[in-house]
């Protein structure tokens, strides 16, 4: 693990990302506290005030600090982001490897039908699931973590199918070992390394996804100050007020970024066969 | 690609739709609040309803509604718009022409830059042209199309006056001023396919630059630009069509967006409105017409794949 | 043989040329031209052609393009002629007599009689064709042609305003061959009286109409074709007037106002209006029935700050009535000042001491819904009322909220009438009576003033009607909006409709320098 880790940060790659990261998770953890004002309280008079001394972003349509809503509303936005993606692994990984496990006609079935499930755009999938479970962030994750599944199952089957012809797995077959162990205990943990990989990359088109349903006003609902929502509000006063778009839009491409980094700084680390 | 494959794929794209009607009908019966609610408003009386679900078909058992729809897609009819009353079928069709256009420009667009600036960030890693393609890339995946699309308005359209703003203008009407109206959102598009396949070009590169054969092609003795065009860039563009395959369906989702946000009369932009209005008709026209495009790019993704592998094994 | 009583609209409308003058003494300044393609944007689809069924303004402005109605909403609110020449009422105001324009033909060539309007009306009144004009166009209990271009209608209960009423947006008049074959086609075809043909329709892009010649006024249309195009996206709509893309646009976004007024070539255009939000409260239920909480609320809001946080200051503060100088009876009473420390002592009256927890609902639709939840919430906040605001689809809000919560933010259109506006939201027997405030007393003065036709008499009813709503607070109501639209500077002769619904844009012509559109 230490040694992932050391491999990780040698990586300029895995560097960047984890710095940017940490100050994203530090922003997430304290955020709220070292907001300089009330993200919520509003101030007639200042409305639209330019980035200056009191506002070193600017202020909204309410007069609200632009900076304040920003770092209440990482809290919000990133780890629902996270959230939305691990569930949407965890599903996927379990589909993935049960189906590569059964194999055969089984396999078969299950794959060609999440192909069929791939074939709808995971924005229109997260747009129907939305729909029906209604707006708001929960739901808004729960739809990104459908659209995801069928990805990730598609992902952790190919690693699986590797994984299952391993000597592991047939020993385990050979103990009499039961179905649910083996998959649980003998082949996930093998398929980790790739899903990792990808769950990464994944968080960064997440928080992407997540800014998206926002911005279509099926995400997060006002007076929440998650960032997709704050460029969604933003954006009728892009021409009165630009810094209002430009903080919470930085934010999301920094988090995007991050992730990314991250996930390939972890692709070079975990693939040692690999010396890029 | 014997007949056998070629049946066996067609026949994979046919279970794809169905699963796919399947799915997105029973989430259209679990949506709440109905066409008739959406098309009344605030005059939605008990009585209007009625009338309203019954001229609808809304009343019918949920197998029934699908097996009419079914039946009714098998003789070709798509049904009509719960919203406007027009036939969906014709309607999703020429606004499928407008996005396809949208995507096909942005698609060649995303060749022209991503594949050379792929190669060159391979070539020459480590140097400022690599970084700069990867601090390009970067920010094409991480940016959301709403920013993207929106920064782009702010500055080609309304600082400098390059571009129009928004808007549709038929080819038919005016090719030059089209095309000028597609710009931006081309380019808005294409910025994130360009960011993709440009690191997947990258990775591929050095991949192949490393790998046995290429070492053994040097070793006896070709050029490294002959190893290089003649072997590598082949080599490593070959799992960029399978990337772009699969990018049509983020292209799909990414129009959605851009298609609103740039007024494009598009498919992306009529299922938004019909998932809003609840025109179940049309939700499911939509979301079949994009099933089937992602369906057939693959199905071309793999025709052409096993086409140029052949070449490569001849070799 | 009724006595035809004259009233005073009814003398009024009877010389065309007296309600025509505001747009007459405009003309005069340069004589219109004839000719020209004008392009309007609108911020949402035209999904519904048929001009009974009709919702939203765009909508309305393509329907008012193709169809005529009885009369019209002229710019002052009152009726003036349309396909109907003239009108009378009897003396108890229950029956009432329209003229026709004889020679009147639709689109197809085929004439336009009494026979179908008694046709049309038959079907908005018919609760199976789900027409939004069944609760508007007053209490008409029958109508039926007493020759070809004479109808009567018979109402049911005495009313004043029925001329008024009749302009409504879905009172148009459709042929009475469709009606009887089940107004079908009127979804992809319009067979109007209307200044203008439709010529292509694609309900999410683009509709196009082209000059009706033989509309009943040889002098208009001006323009010979009218291209709508709807822009979803309220910057992209007003980038495309400043690039000159389109010449009109028919309601602009409070955000893009600013800008469209420094533009060079634009005219910002801006009218005062009736058009409101509220936060209605159920009158009916703990604890909203005790009045003293309902003043308390009232008093927490600093309502010209509201009109900045709202509506970007392009508005007027509200005084907790729908009526606002917008309308012919309003009352000018004194604006009720945000007083925190009153407002504490009037909530722990209410047996409040402690303050109070309120959830308040905002339907995403319009955003400024919200807006005002948000506002609210801060500005009660001193005084002790802790309200979540609750965000929900509007679809949702319809079904499950509207006019069943008691917490909640409304959002009104400006009516033709201060009666359209009280009758249909505060009256006991209101269509839409969302705060169950059921007030004897305002029923009372609301019943007289509809059935009063001496003017000051009225004035005086509607003023006592309004200054009890003022104190009762039935809801509340801090904010009406400025309805905003711009236009290319060489468009002329548009004005813009306080109703918001109303566009009038057979009077609009393209004066020198006006691009050529094919």
């Amino acid at each position: 693990m230490t040694d992932v880790v050391f491999r990780l940060l040698r990586t300029p790659q895995g560097a960047m990302g984890l710095v940017i990261l940490v100050l994203i998770a530090a922003i997430c953890a304290i955020g709220p506290d070292i907001a300089p004002v009330d993200p919520e309280k509003i101030d007639f008079l200042g409305r639209f005030r330019v980035p200056g001394a009191a506002h070193p972003f600017g202020a909204d349509q309410l007069g609200r600090d632009v900076l304040s809503r920003l770092l209440a509303g990482a809290r919000t936005t990133v780890p629902m982001a996270v959230a939305a993606t691990l569930l949407g692994t965890l599903s996927g990984a379990v589909i993935g490897t049960v189906s590569a496990y059964l194999g055969g006609r089984w396999d078969e079935a299950i794959m060609r039908t999440i192909d069929a499930v791939m074939a709808i755009p995971g924005l229109l999938m997260a747009l129907l699931v939305v729909n029906t479970l209604g707006k708001g962030s929960l739901n808004a994750t729960l739809a990104i973590a459908v659209a995801f599944a069928p990805g990730m199952a598609r992902v952790t089957r190919s690693v699986s199918l590797a994984a299952r012809r391993q000597d592991y797995v047939s020993a385990a077959i050979a103990r009499g070992e039961g179905g649910a162990w083996i998959v649980f205990r003998e082949m996930l943990p093998n398929v980790v390394a790739p899903v990792v990989i990808e769950t990464t990359i994944r968080v960064a088109f997440a928080v992407a996804l997540f800014a998206t349903l926002s911005f279509l006003g099926l995400g997060a609902q006002p007076p929440a100050s998650d960032w997709g929502l704050m460029v969604a509000e933003a954006r009728p006063f892009l021409h009165q007020a630009p810094w209002m778009l430009v903080a919470p839009g930085a934010a999301i491409a920094l988090t995007a970024i991050g992730f990314n980094l991250l996930g390939d700084g972890l692709r070079d680390a975990l693939n040692p066969r690999d010396e890029r | 690609m014997s007949a056998s494959w070629l049946i066996r794929r067609i026949l994979l794209i046919a279970y794809t739709l169905l699963v796919v009607s399947l799915l997105v009908f029973g989430i259209t019966q679990v949506l709440p609040a109905d066409a008739a609610v959406m098309l009344l408003g605030e005059n939605a009386t008990p009585a209007a309803l009625a009338a309203v679900r019954a001229k609808l078909g809304l009343g019918d058992p949920a197998w029934l509604q699908y097996w009419h729809w079914l039946a009714a897609l098998l003789r070709g009819d798509f049904g009509m718009s719960m919203r406007t009353g027009q036939p969906v079928g014709p309607t999703m069709l020429v606004a499928l022409s407008r996005s396809l256009l949208l995507a096909a420009l942005a698609l060649a667009l995303m060749l022209v830059f991503a594949v050379p600036l792929g190669l060159a960030a391979a070539l020459r890693r480590g140097k400022p042209i690599d970084l700069a393609a990867g601090i390009v890339s970067y920010l094409g995946v991480s940016l959301p199309e709403f920013v993207t699309a929106t920064l782009l308005l702010l500055l080609l359209a309304d600082r400098l006056h390059w571009l129009p703003a928004t808007g549709y203008v038929p080819l038919t009407d005016n090719p030059v001023d089209g095309l000028r109206h597609l710009g931006l959102p081309v380019l808005t598009v294409s910025l994130v396919l360009i960011a993709h396949v440009s690191r997947m070009v990258r990775s591929e590169t050095i991949d192949v630059l490393h790998s046995d054969y290429i070492r053994a092609a040097r070793l006896k003795g070709l050029s490294p630009r002959r190893v290089l065009f003649g072997h590598a860039v082949r080599n490593a563009l070959l799992p960029v069509i399978t990337i772009v395959a699969l990018d049509v369906g983020y292209l799909l989702g990414g129009i959605i967006v851009v298609e609103e946000i740039f007024a494009i009369p598009g498919i992306g932009r009529q299922l938004i409105v019909a998932i809003e209005s609840r025109d179940l008709p049309a939700i499911q026209a939509g979301a079949l017409i994009m099933a089937a495009t992602y369906a057939i790019a693959n199905f071309l993704a793999d025709i052409a794949y096993a086409l140029l592998d052949k070449r490569i094994r001849y070799d | 043989m009724i006595h035809l009583h004259p009233t005073r609209r009814g003398v009024l409308a009877a010389g065309a040329a007296a309600t025509m003058l505001p747009w007459a003494a405009r003309a005069q300044t340069a004589a219109p031209k004839r000719g020209g393609t004008l392009r309007i944007s609108v911020d949402q689809a035209v999904g519904v052609l048929n001009p009974l069924l009709t919702r939203v303004n765009p909508e309305y402005l393509v329907a008012e393009l193709l169809y005529s109605g009885l009369t019209r909403l002229a710019p002052d609110m009152s009726a003036e002629p349309d396909l109907a020449q003239s009108w009378a009422g009897n003396a108890e105001l229950t029956e009432w007599i329209f003229k026709l324009r004889p020679g009147v033909t639709f689109h197809d060539g085929s004439a336009c009689t009494a026979k179908d309007v008694v046709a049309s009306f038959t079907a908005i009144l018919d609760p199976k064709t789900a027409s939004p004009g069944r609760n508007n166009v007053g209490p008409v209990a029958q109508v039926t042609a007493v020759d070809d271009t004479t109808v009567r209608f018979t109402l049911k209960a005495a009313f004043a305003d029925l001329p008024v009423t009749l302009a409504y947006t879905n009172a148009k008049i459709v042929p009475a061959a469709l009606v009887a074959s089940g107004l079908e086609r009127l979804s992809r075809s319009a067979v109007g009286t209307g200044p203008f043909k439709l010529v292509s329709y694609e309900p999410d892009r683009q509709v196009v109409v082209a000059r009706n010649d033989a509309f009943y006024d040889p002098a208009r249309p001006y323009v010979d074709r009218v291209e709508v195009v709807v822009y979803p996206d309220a910057t992209a709509e007003a980038s495309a007037l400043i690039s000159g893309d389109t010449d009109l646009m028919s309601a602009a976004a409070a955000s893009e106002f600013a800008r469209l007024s420094s533009s060079d070539g634009v005219t910002a255009l801006r009218v005062p209006s009736g058009q409101f939000l509220n936060i209605n409260m159920g009158c009916d239920k703990k604890p909203f029935s005790d009045v003293r909480l309902r003043q308390a609320l009232a008093l927490t809001v600093d309502r010209e700050a509201m009109v900045g946080f709202v509506a970007q200051g392009y508005g007027t503060p509200g005084n907790d009535t729908p009526i606002n100088p917008a309308y012919r009876f309003y009352e000018a009473l004194p604006l009720r000042p945000a007083q925190i420390a009153q407002a504490k002592t009037l909530l722990a009256q209410a047996g409040f001491p402690d303050g109070i927890d309120l959830t308040l609902v905002a339907s995403d639709t319009p955003a400024t819904r919200t807006q005002l939840g948000i506002a609210v919430r801060e500005m009660a906040k001193p005084a002790g009322f802790r309200i979540d605001v609750q965000t929900m689809p509007h679809a949702t809000y319809l079904d499950q909220v509207w006019k069943k919560g008691s917490f909640y933010v409304g959002f009104y259109n400006m009516q033709a009438t201060a009666d359209a506006i009280f009758s249909l939201l505060y009256t006991s027997d209101a269509a839409w009576n969302e705060t169950r405030w059921n007030f004897p007393e305002f029923d009372r003065l609301v019943d007289e003033a509809r059935v009063t036709t001496d003017e000051a008499k009225r004035r005086t009813l509607y003023g006592q009607a309004q200054t009890l709503m003022h104190d009762q607070v039935p809801s509340v109501i801090p904010v009406f909006f400025d309805l905003l639209a711009a236009q290319r500077s060489y468009v002329q002769g548009y004005k813009l409709h306080p109703r918001g619904a109303v566009f009038r844009l057979d009077w609009v012509w393209l004066g020198t320098g006006a691009p050529k559109r094919s």
